[in-house]
């Protein structure tokens, strides 16, 4: 019988300090995912988080993390170091749906280090960019030092992914946005002022809520279904996401 | 289908315990499911494979829930630690009314097979309870609807929230995985029962608790055993078996509970075709 409880060892090839408590892990090659698919990152004794994969789909070298501090098994993976090995399960959810999005324009909202998934995706387009239209990449932190990833922001804008950066609140880039919007995807991953973006952005570019994807954090901790702490209403997020449909979690009393 | 006399059960017993580990759970107050999903288990290192033994002495109720739990440890995929435990086990139920096994399973044997005592009835309550639960949908349906009922906020003043319904059900499952590092450098992880009436149940990282409040967390044990299992498995996860209303400190009782709500509903669905 297969141990779905079984993490695997993988060998950290390169860190990378992204932020004052943000570190971008590489390890070795050897698992294939969506973008929008999470693994579940730690070791036996510290516990595991789940985390966004932020590499391209398509690279067979390495796959990538973001890592930000904040608690035990943050502050464990924070202590290791190149040639190290960290076990990961994973992938697990079901990622973008990305052939519905193809074809389409795309705004991208996340903030701080809600973007990993989104830089995964980002990368997907990129490798299929005649597919898709004007694709727009919000990005918010609360100081410029929070903007993970500054590198590749760079190197997105020349395969032309409009990149908004604003320290502050993403809402106020709303202007800037030229999209049709009857033929528009919209994808939120991120903290709670998402939500805000959702109001003063989403709303007023006319993006309907079944265009609307959502990567929802929760605290995947089985990662299987079974465990019960990423419910929300009827819905694993584990299993049935990360990634949703805005209208089939909006009415959540969870 | 193997039948033996209530008087010879305990001769049975013994024999069994020549040859198996046997665990009785008539006089338990936790349910069987310790058996198969401890309170407390390591899982990491990987523990070895149990000797085989026997449950003893589950009732229809428990056996019920037997049926669920196996389903909701093999779908979508196989729960490899409960499968680990329960592969092993041979669990014997007891039916204490013979009249009624002869009515359910005639076709393996006459009542006289069964105990001469037998008849030994059922409680109301649970027949009650039995009766509400042969309409999952309904109860998905009012429970869904509850949501923004006063119920929810006159539960949250008398629940204590210490989840003990939960630890007696014999259908409550949650767990949360626990990471240690011991002096010796060892490291382990371990699945231990968690409740989701419990504060933080649903925190995570950064502090944001999705159901910070009792009330939501009340609701939430609720919506998860008659709308969430019904919509996943297609019946309510709860099998009448009065456990949790027999030890709850704060006297709360799922059958008033469900009673008003069920009423409610229905004169919200009148309410809404006049």
């Amino acid at each position: 019988m297969e141990n779905l409880y079984q993490p695997k060892k993988v060998k950290i090839i390169k860190i990378e300090e992204q932020s004052p408590t943000v570190k971008l892990f590489r390890l070795a090659p050897g698992f294939s995912f969506n973008p929008g698919q999470f693994f579940l990152l730690g070791k036996v004794g510290y516990g595991e988080a789940p985390f966004g994969a932020l590499s391209s789909p398509y690279e067979s070298d390495y796959i990538e993390f973001a890592v930000r501090k904040t608690g035990t098994v943050t502050d464990y993976l924070h202590s290791l170091k190149e040639g190290d090995e960290i076990e990961l399960r994973g992938p697990l959810g079901n990622g973008f749906p990305l052939d519905f999005i193809e074809g389409k324009d795309m705004v991208l909202v996340t903030g701080g280090s809600g973007i990993p998934p989104i830089a995964s995706l980002i990368e997907y387009i990129i490798k299929n960019r005649e597919k898709f239209g004007n694709i727009y990449l919000l990005y918010g932190a609360k100081t410029p030092e929070e903007i993970l990833l500054k590198d590749r922001l760079e190197e997105w804008q020349k395969s032309d992914i409009k990149v908004l950066t604003i320290a502050g609140i993403v809402s106020d880039l709303v202007k800037e946005i030229k999209i049709d919007e009857q033929n528009a995807v919209a994808v939120m991953c991120g903290p709670g002022p998402m939500m805000d973006a959702l109001e003063k952005i989403l709303r007023p570019l006319g993006i309907s809520d079944r265009r609307i994807f959502v990567s929802l954090e929760r605290r995947m901790q089985c990662g299987v279904g079974k465990c019960q702490h990423c419910t929300t209403g009827d819905k694993y997020v584990c299993l049935d996401g990360p990634v949703f449909y805005y209208d089939q979690i909006d009415k959540n009393h969870d | 289908m193997l039948i033996i006399k209530e008087q010879k059960i305990n001769a049975f017993l013994e024999k069994l315990k020549e040859k198996f580990e046997v665990f009785d759970v008539r006089e338990d107050k936790l349910p069987f499911k310790k058996y198969f999903l401890p309170a407390e288990e390591r899982i990491f290192p990987v523990p070895k494979t149990p000797k085989k033994f026997v449950v003893f002495g589950l009732d229809l109720a428990d056996l019920e829930a037997l049926t669920q739990l196996d389903e909701i440890m093999s779908k979508p995929k196989q729960d490899f630690y409960y499968w680990q435990r329960r592969k092993q086990a041979l669990v014997i139920g007891i039916e204490k009314d013979t009249k009624k096994l002869a009515q359910d399973y005639g076709e393996f044997f006459s009542a006289e097979g069964g105990s001469a005592s037998g008849g030994e009835e059922v409680s109301d309550w649970s027949q009650q309870m039995r009766q509400l639960l042969l309409d999952s949908e309904l109860l998905a349906d009012a429970v869904a609807w509850s949501r923004d009922h006063k119920i929810w906020e006159e539960l949250a003043e008398k629940c204590l929230g210490c989840g003990i319904c939960t630890y007696v059900c014999p259908l409550c499952y949650c767990f949360s995985l626990e990471d240690r590092v011991g002096l010796d450098d060892k490291c382990s992880r371990c699945r231990k029962w968690d409740a989701c009436t419990l504060p933080g149940f649903s925190k995570i990282t950064g502090g944001h608790d999705f159901r910070p409040t009792l009330k939501e967390r009340y609701y939430n044990w609720f919506y998860h055993k008659f709308v969430r299992a019904y919509k996943e498995y297609g019946k309510s996860q709860c099998v009448g078996c009065e456990r949790c209303k027999n030890q709850c400190p704060a006297k709360i009782d799922i059958l008033e509970v469900l009673k008003v709500i069920l009423e409610d509903y229905g004169k919200s669905l009148s309410a809404e075709k006049s």
